[in-house]
């Protein structure tokens, strides 16, 4: 029995996370995170047998695009906050789209597992434009009566990147 | 004061005066010579030995833009072939990695091992009435293949001189990050892969010697270091007296410890003068690179004059305890790759050069690599502007010879 409220509570998080990435409100952004946060992006590749969701995926322990805790995240944002981070010099106008939202509860009520799907619109100086296109596997935890973001594993739906990089956040 | 024109470039590369057409780095005929000159006859890096330990474990890569099979067969040997059917072309392998002992084409069936032969054809006798002679369809093996320090290279060219001759030297200088322990390196699982819209060269060439844009372009890490957990200071912290010292490239923390710790095995294995040296970042001519200090090897897949592939792989010592593997493996990730916070602000420099250099005024104006001219003496052992200047002396080298005779492997490029 899905609990709407819930799903509802969920979503507006989610949808407050994208609307803070997009107006660049990254140490705002910051603070969704608990500190013991695993944010994780591993690779994609085509393996033989593609028959397990897990295939093609590298593991932990393996290289990944990203593989973050609060401090490295701190670090990025404020690297970014710098004005030198030449890579968004000028800042990337960016469009995050979040769909396909379920909510699984745990046995807590204090924690949730969420998946969604994104579409994160970037374009760049004159007539730069990349789409990223993936899935997240969040675990969100009540910390002081506020949602925060205890585990985030994201999927680009790349194996080969079709971007000169990844200098934003999903 | 004379503004230098494209006519007073000597060539392409005017080494002597520390200039460079801009044509190199956009024209589609200069690109497709490249692709004859260079990537059909040079030694060309395809992957590491512990990619594909195990029989008929493989691995899909790329010579130029041919892709290619990297095999090892049931016998133990690697091989490389073109990955393509010899029948109508298709891939006869879909995945970049995995174990198999055959390949069959998904378009007709012609079915190879992994030693290349041609082993199946359907229809061999209805449609080809048993006379298509099978040993001359195998994959399309390369000229030759060899291994340094668990480094697989190949060439399409038979004529190609020797790996070892065709370094000229520089696999000493390879040990800095390939020698370091008796059990040699090996590559941990995954991969950045991405492309950007800019000529391979400018990469390849940062890689060899751009040592000048560190201060400017990576900028932001001096002012907010990154990697805190295993560098207590980025490099960009090291006196500029330190720079050129044994392991200044390598700052404080687990790392470093580890390599201090192994400096004797070090000396003994690649001699004092290498060992002293602050570590390695440089290009194997043409496309590979490999960044000791970023524990990464990398190799720049050229796709058109105004494309890139980037493949890059983390590289470790097999002997080093776990979790220095894993803290140079999370370094790399912080540092390097499409995320990495240094080198994100790499591509979009190249992307623009690149773009620029096909304007039609902007053509007629040469690059300028004249750092350290007639200053080479105090370029340091790293060997500062006159390696960039080596590095398009090598190209254009490889771009006139007719025949290897003309290439002199003797000299120095490195």
């Amino acid at each position: 029995m899905i609990n709407h409220d819930l799903w509802h509570e969920i979503h507006d998080f989610l949808v407050h996370e994208a609307r803070l990435l997009d107006e660049r409100s990254f140490y705002e952004w910051l603070d969704l995170f608990t500190d013991d946060v695993v944010y994780w992006m591993p690779e994609r590749y085509n393996a033989l047998d593609m028959t397990d969701p897990s295939d093609g995926v590298s593991k932990p322990g393996e290289l990944a695009l990203f593989e973050e805790n609060k401090e490295t995240l701190h670090t990025r944002v404020a690297r970014l906050a710098t004005g030198k981070a030449w890579a968004e010099v000028p800042p990337s106008r960016t469009r995050h789209l979040v769909t396909n939202v379920q909510v699984e509860p745990s046995e807590t009520e204090s924690q949730v597992r969420v998946r969604s799907n994104f579409l994160v619109y970037r374009t760049q100086l004159e007539h730069g434009q990349d789409l990223f296109v993936g899935t997240r596997d969040d675990v969100l935890r009540k910390v002081n009566g506020k949602w925060k973001i205890a585990r985030r594993t994201i999927l680009l739906d790349q194996a080969v990147l079709s971007s000169a990089n990844l200098s934003v956040f999903f | 004061m004379n503004t230098p024109t494209v006519n007073q470039v000597k060539g392409f590369v005017d080494t002597e005066r520390g200039l460079l057409d801009r044509q190199i780095f956009f024209s589609q005929e200069i690109y497709q010579q490249e692709l004859e000159r260079i990537f059909a006859r040079c030694w060309l890096y395809l992957g590491h030995e512990t990619q594909i330990p195990n029989p008929n474990d493989f691995i899909a890569t790329y010579m130029g833009e041919d892709p290619i099979l990297l095999c090892r067969g049931p016998d133990g040997r690697i091989r490389a072939f073109l990955n393509m059917c010899r029948h109508r072309g298709n891939r006869v392998c879909r995945a970049d990695q995995g174990n198999a002992k055959d390949f069959m084409c998904s378009y007709h069936g012609w079915t190879y091992n992994t030693e290349g032969q041609l082993i199946g054809v359907p229809g061999m006798k209805e449609i080809y009435f048993g006379e298509l002679d099978m040993d001359q369809w195998g994959l399309v093996p390369v000229a030759q293949l060899d291994i340094l320090k668990g480094l697989i290279f190949a060439t399409f060219d038979p004529k190609a001189p020797p790996l070892l001759e065709y370094l000229g030297g520089q696999e000493q200088e390879l040990g800095i990050m390939f020698d370091r322990r008796a059990g040699g390196t090996e590559v941990i699982g995954g991969a950045h892969k991405w492309v950007m819209n800019a000529n391979w060269k400018y990469a390849a060439d940062n890689f060899f010697g751009d040592d000048g844009h560190h201060t400017i372009t990576h900028m932001s890490v001096r002012r907010v270091p990154v990697d805190k957990r295993y560098y207590a200071r980025t490099n960009d912290d090291a006196k500029s007296d330190e720079r050129n010292s044994r392991l200044s490239l390598v700052p404080e923390g687990i790392i470093r410890d580890y390599h201090l710790k192994h400096l004797d095995e070090l000396v003994e294995r690649i001699g004092p003068e290498l060992a002293d040296r602050p570590g390695l970042v440089t290009t194997v001519f043409p496309n590979v690179s490999p960044n000791f200090t970023r524990h990464m090897i990398r190799v720049w897949h050229p796709r058109g004059p105004e494309k890139t592939e980037i493949w890059s792989y983390c590289v470790v010592d097999k002997d080093a305890p776990a979790e220095v593997k894993e803290a140079m493996r999370f370094h790399l990730t912080q540092t390097f790759g499409p995320a990495g916070n240094l080198e994100q602000d790499d591509m979009n420099n190249w992307v623009q050069c690149t773009n620029t250099a096909r304007g039609l005024i902007a053509r007629r104006y040469p690059q300028n690599i004249q750092a350290h001219l007639g200053h080479e003496d105090k370029a340091g052992p790293i060997g500062g502007g006159r390696r960039l200047r080596a590095f398009y002396a090598r190209w254009e080298l490889m771009m006139k010879a007719e025949n290897w005779s003309e290439v002199d492997l003797k000299t120095r490029y490195f």
